[in-house]
């Protein structure tokens, strides 16, 4: 069943997923973002746990390009067409960290123990 | 068009730098802008550094299985067979039917080898009694290719022991040899079991040393236990004496032996067990090649035994002798088989009434009641409880020697513990007569000769080694209930059967005996 999924969701089997990420592609391009760039720490808190743990040069190059994309977006300018060209919205620094943060965290609550941060977003 | 040359200038000057994208931009500035193309993941140092913590963390994902070996977080069922499966032994199975079962202890130098086989003066005939023990005198007397005392003093040049026993319902050959020699003494053994000349002197010399040791004899506790069979297994096969008749001692010869060979050694009846410095594999070879003389036929004892079934009667036979000084006199119950279940707990019962002589280190105030009645009142000068399984039926009871002036007290003390054990048995006794029987077993298979032999024995009873856990188990199983249900199946008023040598006078009688065996003030 969830092969099922992953083949309708895998980009290079299912026309629609590939669409659909060209046109992330295009979107994300625009403004030189990675699509890691968009996981918000405030949403989750795994998100932060993770970026916690990246390395302080991966996290600052996120900051970098969120800053880009921001003074752009203020500007209602694109990147430069070069630039753009050059980028690579799906190369993931993220997803493994992340993986890993909610693998512990599943391990801790079966194991029955209270979780580490026990804090809501208000 | 310019603007856009200056901003797109200062933009690149803001970007983070090095020498890869130095070299990549100054290309792709010289080229055409359809030439540029995203960089590689070692271009720039975050990408470099994420590429090596996906790696590091991929490789949590597939830990070296190196680090796994003695622990991981990923519980694994541990099996607990080679625990449980103690001891060890390796058994095989060759065409013709030979069991090759080994016991390597890694440790010893030493080992024992030998052939058991289900043979014994039960299979033999009225006519033919005696020969299985006679076979067993003359086996060791030459063979074709080594001539008289040949494999004798070949093993003791090598510094072995060659022994061998003929028993009712087992005969064995083994040898004790150091490890190297292993092969050699299943290469005599083969060759004396297949190849044995018997040469009419010396068929005629043995046949004197027989009758001579059969007119010596007669006060020994081997022939109470003999004159016990012959009357309590009377007019069946287990009663037929080992050594056999005089007259057929008088009659036997090499067609006797030979015709016994060929229709009781036969590879179905047999295990070559081994135990000690031995490799299994190398026996299992050995034996392939040199056990090939021997009949195969297919008929298993059980199956001779089915034909032959053994009965008991409830009798006795007394043999008086006053210029003894000593009485000695056995009494024996019917028991069972030792495939049957109850046996254990006939073991366990023997451990209760226990066994003493005058030179026992526990002296007078040991656990079981019947010693410490014996003992402390002088009436034995010793006495063991016993208890015998044969294929089909076995025998439980007590053997005593005394002076001829207690004999009334001891029979008493010795019914009136028996015939208890159907009525009173405390939960301490039995217990200390499991842990008795027990460290017994452990204690007894201490060397390689005793180890080898529990292998042969075992198999050829129970067609398998029984592990001591198992066994333990089984032994554990026995309780204070088991106790009382087993002396009610086999002692609780039934018949049983007495033999006496010596100055017995005042052994009492049959109907004495026999009253003894219930109580009525329960």
């Amino acid at each position: 069943m969830s092969s099922l999924l992953q083949s309708l969701l895998d980009p290079k089997k299912s026309w629609l997923a590939s669409l659909h990420m060209k046109s992330l592609t295009n979107r994300l391009r625009k403004y030189g973002l990675r699509y890691d760039d968009l996981y918000d720490p405030y949403y989750d808190l795994d998100i932060k746990e993770a970026l916690n743990r990246l390395p302080r040069e991966i996290v600052d190059a996120r900051h970098q390009r969120l800053k880009r994309a921001i003074d752009l977006s203020m500007k209602h300018e694109y990147l430069p067409e070069d630039l753009q060209k050059m980028q690579t919205p799906f190369r993931s620094y993220l997803q493994d960290m992340l993986a890993l943060v909610k693998k512990e965290n599943a391990e801790r609550e079966a194991l029955g123990a209270l979780p580490l941060y026990q804090r809501t977003i208000p | 068009m310019a603007i856009r040359h200056l901003l797109s200038l200062a933009r690149r000057s803001h970007k983070p730098s090095s020498s890869f994208t130095l070299v990549r931009s100054s290309s792709s500035r010289s080229n055409a802008e359809e030439f540029i193309k995203p960089p590689p993941p070692t271009a720039t140092i975050y990408d470099r550094i994420a590429h090596s913590l996906k790696s590091k963390l991929q490789k949590l994902e597939n830990p070296d299985i190196r680090f796994l070996k003695y622990g991981s977080p990923h519980p694994t069922q541990t099996p607990h067979t080679h625990i449980l499966s103690r001891p060890e032994t390796k058994i095989t199975t060759l065409p013709n039917g030979l069991r090759v079962a080994t016991e390597s202890a890694s440790n010893s130098r030493t080992a024992t080898v030998g052939v058991w086989m289900d043979a014994g003066s039960r299979f033999e005939s009225d006519e033919t009694n005696g020969t299985a023990h006679f076979l067993e005198r003359m086996i060791f007397k030459g063979t074709e290719k080594r001539r008289a005392k040949g494999p004798e003093e070949e093993i003791e040049n090598m510094g072995g022991h060659l022994n061998a026993y003929t028993w009712r319902e087992e005969t064995a050959y083994y040898a004790k040899v150091m490890g190297k020699d292993v092969l050699k003494a299943v290469d005599i053994l083969a060759d004396v079991l297949q190849n044995s000349k018997f040469e009419e002197r010396c068929i005629s010399r043995e046949r004197g040393v027989i009758l001579r040791e059969l007119q010596a004899g007669g006060h020994t506790e081997e022939d109470v236990f003999d004159h016990l069979h012959s009357t309590a297994f009377q007019y069946s096969p287990l009663g037929r004496n080992i050594h056999g008749t005089c007259d057929n001692i008088k009659t036997i010869s090499n067609e006797h032996l030979h015709h016994y060979i060929q229709t009781h050694y036969t590879t179905p009846r047999m295990v070559l067990a081994a135990s000690g410095a031995v490799k299994h594999e190398e026996i299992v070879e050995q034996a392939k090649k040199l056990f090939t003389k021997l009949s195969s036929d297919s008929t298993t004892a059980t199956q001779l035994v089915a034909k032959e079934p053994a009965s008991f009667t409830g009798s006795e036979v007394r043999i008086i002798n006053d210029y003894v000084p000593l009485a000695k006199f056995a009494v024996a119950f019917e028991a069972t088989s030792s495939t049957d279940p109850d046996s254990i707990a006939l073991m366990v019962m023997r451990e209760m009434l226990g066994s003493w002589n005058k030179n026992t280190g526990g002296g007078k105030h040991m656990g079981s009641k019947l010693v410490q009645r014996v003992s402390i009142n002088g009436i034995a000068e010793s006495m063991k409880a016993f208890s015998t399984n044969y294929k089909d039926t076995g025998l439980f009871g007590v053997y005593a020697v005394a002076k001829p002036d207690c004999l009334g007290d001891l029979s008493f003390a010795i019914m009136s513990e028996m015939t208890k054990l159907a009525y009173r048995v405390s939960e301490d006794d039995v217990i200390r007569a499991r842990n008795q029987l027990k460290s017994s077993l452990m204690l007894h298979t201490d060397g390689t000769t005793p180890i080898a032999e529990d292998i042969g024995h075992q198999l050829l009873t129970y067609g398998r080694r029984i592990p001591f856990a198992e066994l333990f188990t089984r032994i554990d199983a026995v309780d204070a209930s088991t106790i009382k249900r087993v002396a009610n199946r086999f002692l609780y008023d039934r018949d049983l059967a007495i033999s006496a040598i010596g100055p017995i006078q005042d052994l009492p009688d049959y109907n004495w005996f026999r009253r003894r065996t219930y109580w009525n003030r329960y």
